[in-house]
């Protein structure tokens, strides 16, 4: 059934905004868009990821139901027996809703879903700064935080599908309280709206986003400063923890706010004062199409694997 | 090199899988082993007569078919080759010795030679001699040895570093002098890596593929096994959790040097932080579990901090790495009370449930797992197809109830 003139389309989906490609076989984008993800919850969300899909075909000018393989990058992980999405509070009703199952009905059995930072780890490995690389981390830093893992060159996504859910990493003010019961405690402390509420806290001017503040820091404020440091350090931990367990080759930075060298640089400074061997971090060299080109790399390499068997 | 010609290769395989049916279906008939293998009853015939000049099989009797004739039934010989495996511990010296079968035929152990050194490896090479001979097996036959330690080897100078519980192997060629010693080529492993494998070949995590191990005596540190492989690292210093930003301040020269989370729960630090709350002199980490079980209400609260930083611990290896089952093992790990407190801080703590058992070798994890490791060894010198890279599975450990 496939054909060689066939396309793939790929989605990245954040909590913020929507991406979305057609792609040829080789994962080369033939026609590209981003959207502010609709705000309404999951079904909208499915129905704008659809959309797009039609748009897309619409400019590359192919009937849509040539795009035969679909991946969709979701910001959540996705248990890899059941398919069952959890841990995505950036979009509200995702965790009960069938993406997989909708997406199959629109555009056939060729539809995969897998976890946004671990397509943003392959597409590193495949088109960016981890090429060479056999074990490597892509530590996302955004609205909330996640890590994509590659072990033996292949993504590792744990038993359940939520290793390098890295939210729950216990660190922050509660997991060092006498009493640690709240979990996501990373997240609380570098995810986009904790930067935002350290901001306020520490009585810096009206800030409403990350970028706010990223902005103001350019101008000289003091505080900006030092709500930067003060995430940068919680990251820099987060590195340091993931070297000492795993030994990693390369740690990407990526993420709206990870990529922003602001931050990059003073986790990179910070490192060695808290780890006597190296740790080698670079930021992603796809930046914030990292996730969708991955995921137009991971449809491609089926639809080739379709054709190879056909 | 050129690459051998098809039909070594495909007598190598054939080999293999009969040495693999043997393995695992045990005693057994040329008939069923030809069933077993889908080779044809030629090709068995040849093989198995080429196993038997070589020692490897012998007959142990016949099937009681019901009318017609019986047929031979066959098993690995004893005398195919021996494995010797070696736990160097900061406490005591384990070796034991396994068949090719993976029977484990004795076992024995002594308190490490305190004088470290030169004279542990004498003491390891004693044992070892005393064990093979006890069991009338010429060294010669001995042809794989692994051997668990703490710490990291020095591939170029064959010296144990980062050690610090044992003396003078730092500035000794361990590997050579061992293997001198020995006979017979030694490999060195760390020794959670190992207890890790023993647990998943005799103990609490068989069949498993995502398992963490972690350790804590008289240091603190973590074995990974990822989608059925042991995750090293790319300095070989993967699972050094010693060092992560847990229980202090990460900054502080002591989290540099010994490691964040180590200075605080390995056996230095538990014995320290009891001295700073204000309890009486203490010989080692194990008095101050002692006195928290006999009421000590300092000791009772070191430990429950312990177990507290444990669990942070563990908490950062389920978030990253979402193991099937966590093992807790080492001479304070395994304790049932320190596992319960910890289990319980878990369940608050982790982002998820995660089944936790405590090591079920206790104490032996090490040395089963050396075993392991080098009886896998030996079945690769023997059936290692270059070709292939996958190696024999293990056979399972109901070979055990062979052992006198």
């Amino acid at each position: 059934m496939t054909r060689e003139t066939d396309l793939c389309f790929a989605a990245d989906l954040g909590g913020t905004k929507l991406a979305a490609a057609m792609a040829d076989g080789q994962g080369r984008i033939v026609a590209e868009l981003t959207e502010p993800t609709d705000p309404r919850g999951a079904a909208y969300v499915a129905e704008q990821i659809a959309a797009c899909a039609h748009k897309l075909a619409h400019t590359a000018g192919i009937d849509v139901v040539r795009a035969r393989h679909v991946m969709v990058g979701i910001p959540g992980a996705i248990d890899p027996r059941t398919g069952r999405v959890s841990l995505t509070p950036h979009i509200a009703g995702l965790e009960d809703f069938d993406v997989l199952g909708f997406l199959r009905q629109r555009f056939g059995p060729d539809v995969a879903i897998e976890n946004d930072v671990n397509l943003a780890m392959l597409g590193e490995h495949a088109l960016g700064c981890a090429k060479r690389c056999r074990n490597a981390a892509f530590l996302s830093l955004g609205t909330g935080a996640g890590l994509g893992l590659l072990m033996d060159d292949k993504l590792f996504r744990g038993t359940h599908g939520s290793a390098g859910e890295i939210a729950d990493l216990p660190m922050g003010r509660d997991a060092h309280s006498q009493i640690p019961s709240t979990s996501g405690t990373f997240e609380l402390e570098v995810g986009s709206h904790a930067i935002v509420d350290r901001y306020r806290r520490q009585g810096g001017t009206a800030a409403a986003t990350v970028r706010d503040i990223f902005r103001q820091l350019e101008r000289g404020d003091d505080v900006a400063a030092s709500v930067l440091d003060t995430t940068a350090r919680w990251v820099a931990l987060a590195v340091v923890t993931l070297q000492s367990l795993l030994d990693l080759e390369l740690i990407v930075f990526g993420g709206s706010i990870g990529v922003r060298p602001e931050l990059y640089e003073r986790v990179r400074q910070i490192l060695p004062s808290l780890f006597s061997r190296p740790i080698p971090i670079a930021p992603s060299q796809l930046g914030d199409r990292a996730g969708l080109l991955g995921a137009a790399w991971a449809a491609g390499q089926a639809l080739r694997q379709n054709l190879e068997l056909a | 090199m050129p690459p051998a010609p098809i039909t070594s290769v495909t007598r190598q395989l054939s080999r293999r899988s009969v040495f693999e049916a043997l393995l695992h279906h045990s005693p057994i008939s040329r008939a069923d082993l030809a069933k077993v293998t889908s080779l044809s009853k030629q090709t068995m015939s040849e093989v198995i007569d080429a196993f038997e000049q070589q020692g490897l099989v012998r007959p142990v009797g016949r099937t009681r078919g019901n009318v017609g004739r019986t047929a031979v039934l066959y098993e690995l010989s004893p005398e195919g080759g021996h494995a010797l495996g070696i736990d160097l511990g900061a406490r005591r010296v384990t070796v034991a010795l396994t068949d090719i079968a993976g029977r484990v035929l004795a076992e024995a152990d002594e308190p490490t030679d305190s004088r470290g050194g030169a004279w542990a490896i004498d003491q390891i090479a004693r044992l070892s001699d005393r064990l093979a001979r006890d069991n009338h097996t010429h060294p010669s036959r001995i042809r794989s040895i692994v051997m668990a330690t703490p710490g990291v080897v020095n591939p170029k100078s064959g010296a144990i570093e980062m050690a610090p519980n044992i003396t003078g192997l730092d500035h000794l060629n361990v590997v050579g002098l061992l293997s001198e010693k020995l006979g017979s080529p030694v490999v060195l492993e760390n020794d959670i890596n190992l207890a890790l494998l023993g647990e998943l070949w005799h103990g609490c995590a068989q069949n498993l593929d995502n398992v963490a191990f972690l350790a804590l005596g008289s240091g603190v540190g973590l074995g990974l096994y990822v989608n059925g492989r042991l995750v090293r690292g790319e300095n070989g210093a993967a699972g050094e959790i010693g060092y992560l930003p847990i229980g202090g301040d990460p900054l502080q020269a002591e989290s540099r040097l010994q490691g964040c989370l180590e200075y605080q729960v390995g056996a230095t630090g538990v014995v320290r932080r009891y001295r700073e709350g204000g309890g009486s002199d203490v010989d080692s980490e194990r008095e101050v579990f002692e006195r928290a079980q006999a009421g000590d209400p300092i000791a009772a609260h070191v430990v429950e901090e312990t177990a507290r930083l444990t669990a942070l611990a563990a908490a950062a290896v389920i978030a990253t790495v979402d193991p099937q089952l966590l093992v807790l093992g080492g001479s304070v790990g395994a304790r049932p009370d320190f596992a319960d407190q910890v289990a319980r801080v878990l369940l608050r703590l982790a982002p998820r449930p995660v089944e936790i058992r405590t090591s079920t070798l206790g104490r032996r994890a090490g040395v089963v797992g050396a075993l392991s490791v080098a009886l896998r060894r030996l079945h690769d010198e023997f059936f290692g197809v270059a070709e292939l890279a996958a190696t024999l599975p293990l056979p399972p450990p109901a070979h055990r109830s062979a052992r006198q």
